[in-house]
């Protein structure tokens, strides 16, 4: 007998794991957690825990538990099973819990989900597979609900993947295929609407002229997630094929359109409501690449930037009066506002992806541009500085940007989330891809090619479109790159996905969850939605409504401090990656990151407006100057002399300024100066007399003083 | 006034430069053709005096010399009328089969596109009169628009559209044909930003054509006018017209493909960087043509490759062929009409290609870092 007994410990000893069950929640929070996979066996059910509450559906409690604590080393799918064909005929529940044991949360439970059945016609063994984070504590709690019996039970760990898709089609017209698309809101309730563009049905009996009309078909979306759909007849010269960009150019709330093709552009206005249509502006010739929204001249109102393929780039001013003129870069003709270098003015075009970024964090949009085709001297990607008022310098030979690599676009992000604009540049045609990190004020915003180091080089998908965009929400920017997203690995490494991951097309929040979706054409008369299928990760998503700004607030930097994740930034764009229009609602993934220090939005104005403290998973929309008040109070720690001053002011304060953005209003919080600080003094005397406020950001916080000028 | 007196003066230019006679006339012939490379581009066709008489008959005057290249540009079913001036005692050299010649300086390329039986009344309607003009070493691009009324063609430098109702074999055809921008002649015509012609090479002309005095060989033709060096070789690897069905299929498709696709998809032109190289001299190597190769990015789900051999619906070339819409078809520039001739000839020609496994496909990247 003793002899038996002793072989039976022996055998037990050698297949359970260290970890025993307890009899209690908190018995098995003082013992030795389970950390990873392994076999565990329950003699049985006999602990005086029963776990509550039930975490099936039967809603019935048992009298007596099992319990373990389990910590996942890395988040990873968990799954816990007595489904062993050991355990045969057994009937077996199990309950998974988060929280503490005086508060237990259900996650997941499980009854008879099992396929082993032995002698039963149907298999009572549980399965139940769960999101497990890193660090987090879980509670496995088996029942006696139907039997006390001792089994065994396994647990596995499976690699999280944090991005997947449900793809779904939506009807968007009359004729085949979808020339393009965005996901852009077009009705001013700052949701995501569907944008595609057909053909229409009309087919012209004469030979057709270039104008044609086509159908832009819109889905609204609903707050209750559901899609409206309405078709409106644009006629127009050019249609969308090779571009696609909205702006609200004439600050009336609606989204206006731009339409490039390879013979021409046209410009297609919104009416005061969003619900017609109409051409106008538009031109014959430039074989249309990127297009974009964005203030090109400096006076605080939108302008269209068309990349030409084969000729100098054009652009569409905006006149004072909401009026567009139309120019070459380097025309040579007076009204022509832009100076300097220009904007891209090589001969013979070579002009694939412009994109506008602040890359030295002065407050402007500068312009990157992804050249591809031809000679060296032809090819070499350009960088633009814009120095206000119209006038850039080409810098990309100072900044290390200069490089005859075949693109087609950059995708641009804060991907280290040190503060300032990355560049990942997107190899076409076998050509490997590029990561050039910005290296700050330190650096003079100059560029390191780091290539090596992130991985990306190995990837061996390429093409023309790339953009930047937090897929999964955990707070460091992923990459869409041709039918694969790079998902960021939060240390400047990247990991591809490609299986069931989007081709091509535009990013945005089509279901208002938060996390974000793509729409492509699809090259078939319907789009197709690929739907993120979301994670555990918190996020926010903020529109700006400009004032003194335009009124999509594009331009704007926007920075948010997050406790744990640190500052993040982005600045507002209208066309990204190389064919498609994405959403204009600035989005954030927060990770675990629970609370948000502040909101910063640096208007493209030099009004700057701070948000202590938003609320997270949801949508804010900030308009300029609501968090400015004349009453601002004003901050000891700084102060300004000779005060009066008839020429310069100095600073006293302990404040670190040294390369800070400084902003002044006047009282009615108009902008009137802004720049940054090289040394400890700013000259107004160019100010007329008066009182201002100076205000300087000190790590996420306004601080004001006032001066008078005489 | 002033005009006649230029007209006077530039043919005296020529008079004066005359030194010996052509080969095989009684007398001394003089150009009419007027080039004075200080005024040049003309504002008017006519100045030029290309042609005699009616100039919508284009009737080519003495020295201006037609030629044709075995296969077409497809430009929307527009036909073509090609000629070549060379200034008095001046000639092309060969330089190899697949090169333009070395042409001399004063050299003009004419090409004038029109359309046939074009509606209401059946008539021949020309449409534009393109020149590549050779001066000090370099080649200009000049275009020249016809009016409606046929009486005179004017130079711009702007693309405009034209609609043409025609009558083809009695089905009418429609199709708004686009002259191009000179941004659009620069785009094809041009190896890393050097301005090249792109029809007249020894493999496109070697071959008879009916001239007035006789059929012959456009080669022997042009030594015996004084137009070319007779030091070329006699073994000229030669395109074929793809539209002769006795012409091996192969050689018809590589035809094509050179003359529409290999100004841009070459080492210099404007599309180097994918890993077609459609010049017919290269397309003897299946990979050049894409056969087999990855297509370099998502074009749809099912076009796996540019030329998948036995399968047309994955060829990627093809569905790029077929295509009118402007992001997806190919030539990228030229043409806005499905060309329903050269679709069918290169579907044949996929078809016809050996569908046995290969071993090693290849991607675009590979042969991409191999060029």
């Amino acid at each position: 007998m003793k002899k038996i007994y002793f072989l039976i410990f022996c055998l037990t000893t050698l297949t359970a794991s260290a970890q025993t069950s307890s009899d209690t929640c908190t018995d098995a929070s003082n013992a030795t957690a389970i950390t990873g996979v392994g076999t565990f066996t329950v003699t049985l059910i006999n602990g005086s825990e029963a776990p509550t509450p039930d975490c099936t559906i039967s809603n019935v409690t048992a009298s007596n538990g099992e319990w373990y604590v389990y910590t996942p080393s890395s988040t990873v799918e968990a799954t816990i099973s007595s489904d062993l064909a050991v355990n045969g005929d057994k009937d077996t529940r199990v309950h998974i819990y988060s929280g503490s044991c005086a508060s237990l949360a259900c996650i997941a439970g499980d009854d008879d989900s099992g396929t082993y059945n032995g002698t039963n016609s149907t298999s009572f063994l549980s399965v139940v597979t769960f999101l497990a984070l890193e660090g987090e504590t879980y509670y496995i709690a088996w029942d006696n609900r139907y039997q006390s019996n001792g089994f065994d039970f396994e647990l596995t760990e499976a690699a999280y993947n944090s991005i997947s898709f449900t793809q779904q089609n939506i009807v968007t017209g009359t004729h085949s295929p979808s020339i393009s698309c965005a996901a852009v809101d077009m009705n001013n309730d700052f949701l995501d609407d569907i944008v595609s563009i057909t053909k229409s049905t009309i087919t012209p009996e004469e030979p057709a002229t270039p104008y044609q009309v086509y159908n832009l078909n819109i889905q609204y979306q609903q707050a209750n997630g559901s899609f409206i759909s309405t078709n409106h007849a644009v006629g127009a010269t050019y249609d969308a094929s090779w571009s696609l960009a909205a702006g609200d150019y004439n600050d009336d709330g609606y989204n206006d359109l731009v339409f490039g093709s390879g013979a021409g552009v046209n410009v297609i206005k919104a009416n005061n409501n969003g619900s017609s249509y109409t051409m106008v502006a538009e031109n014959t010739g430039p074989f249309t690449q990127r297009t974009n929204f964005v203030d090109i001249d400096g006076d605080n109102d939108l302008d269209v930037f068309v990349c030409h393929d084969i000729a100098p780039n054009v652009y569409f001013i905006n006149n004072s009066n909401n009026s567009l003129s139309y120019y070459q870069s380097g025309d040579n003709n007076p009204s022509n506002p832009i100076s300097g270098d220009g904007l891209g003015e090589y001969n013979s075009g070579g002009n694939y992806g412009s994109v506008w970024i602040d890359y030295d964090n002065d407050g402007d949009m500068d312009m990157f541009l992804a050249k591809c085709g031809g000679s060296e001297a032809k090819r070499k990607n350009q960088l633009f500085k814009n120095n206000g008022n119209g006038d850039y310098t080409e810098v990309s030979i100072t900044s290390g940007l200069s490089d005859i690599i075949q693109t087609w676009s950059g995708a641009w992000g804060d991907y280290d989330n040190d503060g300032d604009m990355d560049c990942f540049i997107g190899g076409y045609a076998g050509v490997a891809h590029k990561m050039m990190r910005n290296n700050g004020s330190s650096g003079n915003y100059t560029f390191t090619d780091i290539t090596a180091s992130t991985g990306i080089n190995t990837f061996s998908q390429t093409g023309v479109d790339n953009a930047p965009a937090d897929f999964n929400n955990d707070g460091f920017i992923d990459i869409f790159s041709n039918d694969n997203i790079l998902l960021n690995n939060g240390d400047m490494t990247f990991t591809a996905f490609s299986a069931g991951m989007p081709d091509s097309g535009a990013i945005g929040d089509l279901n208002n969850d938060g996390y974000l979706d793509v729409v492509t054409p699809n090259f078939n008369p319907n789009s197709r939605m690929y739907l993120n299928n979301g994670g555990p990760y918190n996020w926010i998503k903020i529109n700006t409504i400009g004032v003194q700004s335009n009124k999509n607030g594009i331009g704007a930097r926007i920075e948010i401090n997050s406790v744990g994740l640190g500052t993040q930034i982005r600045d507002v764009r209208s066309g990204e990656g190389f064919k498609y229009m994405s959403s204009l609602t600035t989005h954030f993934g927060l990770g675990l990151n629970t609370t948000i220090n502040a909101i910063t939005v640096y208007w493209p104005s030099g009004v700057v407006d701070i948000i202590n403290n938003p609320s997270i998973n949801q949508t804010l929309n900030i308009t300029e100057g609501q968090s400015l008040s004349v009453n601002t109070s004003l901050y000891e720690e700084l102060s300004l002399y000779p005060n009066p001053t008839t020429g310069v002011i100095n600073l006293k304060t302990s404040l670190n300024i040294e390369n800070t953005l400084y902003t002044i209003f006047d009282m009615k919080g108009r902008q009137v100066l802004k720049g940054e600080f090289k040394t400890r003094s700013i000259d107004v005397s160019r100010l007329s007399t008066g009182a201002y406020f100076l205000q300087i950001m000190d790590k996420g916080l306004a601080r004001t003083q006032k001066f008078i000028k005489e | 006034m002033i005009k006649k007196y230029t007209y006077r003066f530039g043919v005296y230019v020529f008079y004066f430069t005359l030194t010996s006679c052509i080969n095989g006339d009684n007398y001394t012939s003089v150009s009419p053709v007027v080039l004075d490379f200080g005024s040049l581009p003309y504002p008017s066709l006519s100045q030029y005096h290309f042609f005699e008489g009616n100039i919508a008959e284009l009737k080519p005057v003495y020295g201006v010399l037609p030629y044709k290249i075995i296969s077409g540009l497809f430009i929307d079913y527009a036909k073509a009328k090609t000629f070549v001036w060379m200034p008095k005692g001046k000639s092309a050299t060969y330089v190899n089969d697949y090169s333009i010649f070395d042409f001399p300086d004063g050299t003009v390329l004419i090409t004038t596109h029109y359309f046939e039986n074009v509606l209401p009344k059946k008539e021949t309607k020309l449409i534009e009169t393109r020149l590549i003009i050779k001066n000090e070493g370099e080649w200009t691009l000049v275009n020249y628009v016809w009016n409606t009324e046929q009486t005179e063609a004017t130079y711009t430098k702007e693309g405009s559209v034209v609609g043409v109702r025609w009558l083809e074999n009695n089905e009418t055809r429609t199709v708004n044909y686009s002259i191009p921008s000179y941004d659009e002649c620069f785009a094809c015509h041009n190896k890393y930003e050097v301005i090249k012609p792109i029809g007249p090479k020894p493999q496109n002309i070697n071959h008879n054509l009916a001239y007035k005095e006789g059929t012959k060989n456009q080669l022997e033709q042009w030594v015996e006018i004084g137009y070319l060096d007779p030091n070329y070789s006699k073994n000229i690897v030669s395109a074929v017209n793809w539209e002769d069905a006795s012409q091996p299929l192969e050689l018809r498709a590589r035809s094509y493909l050179d003359i529409n696709c290999a100004h841009c998809h070459s080492d210099k032109g404007y599309c180097n960087y994918p890993p077609m190289r459609f010049s017919f001299n290269k397309t003897k190597d299946p990979k050049f043509l894409g056969v087999n190769i990855q297509h370099g990015f998502n074009l749809g789900d099912s076009l796996t490759n540019i030329v998948s051999p036995g399968n047309t619906e994955t060829s990627a070339l093809l569905f790029r062929m077929r295509s009118t819409l402007g992001q997806f078809k190919m030539p990228i520039i030229g043409r806005s009409l499905q060309h329903k001739e050269g679709v069918q000839l290169i579907e044949q020609w996929i078809r016809s290609l050996d569908t046995s496994p290969v071993k090693d496909q290849l991607s675009a990247n590979r042969i991409t870092k191999s060029l």
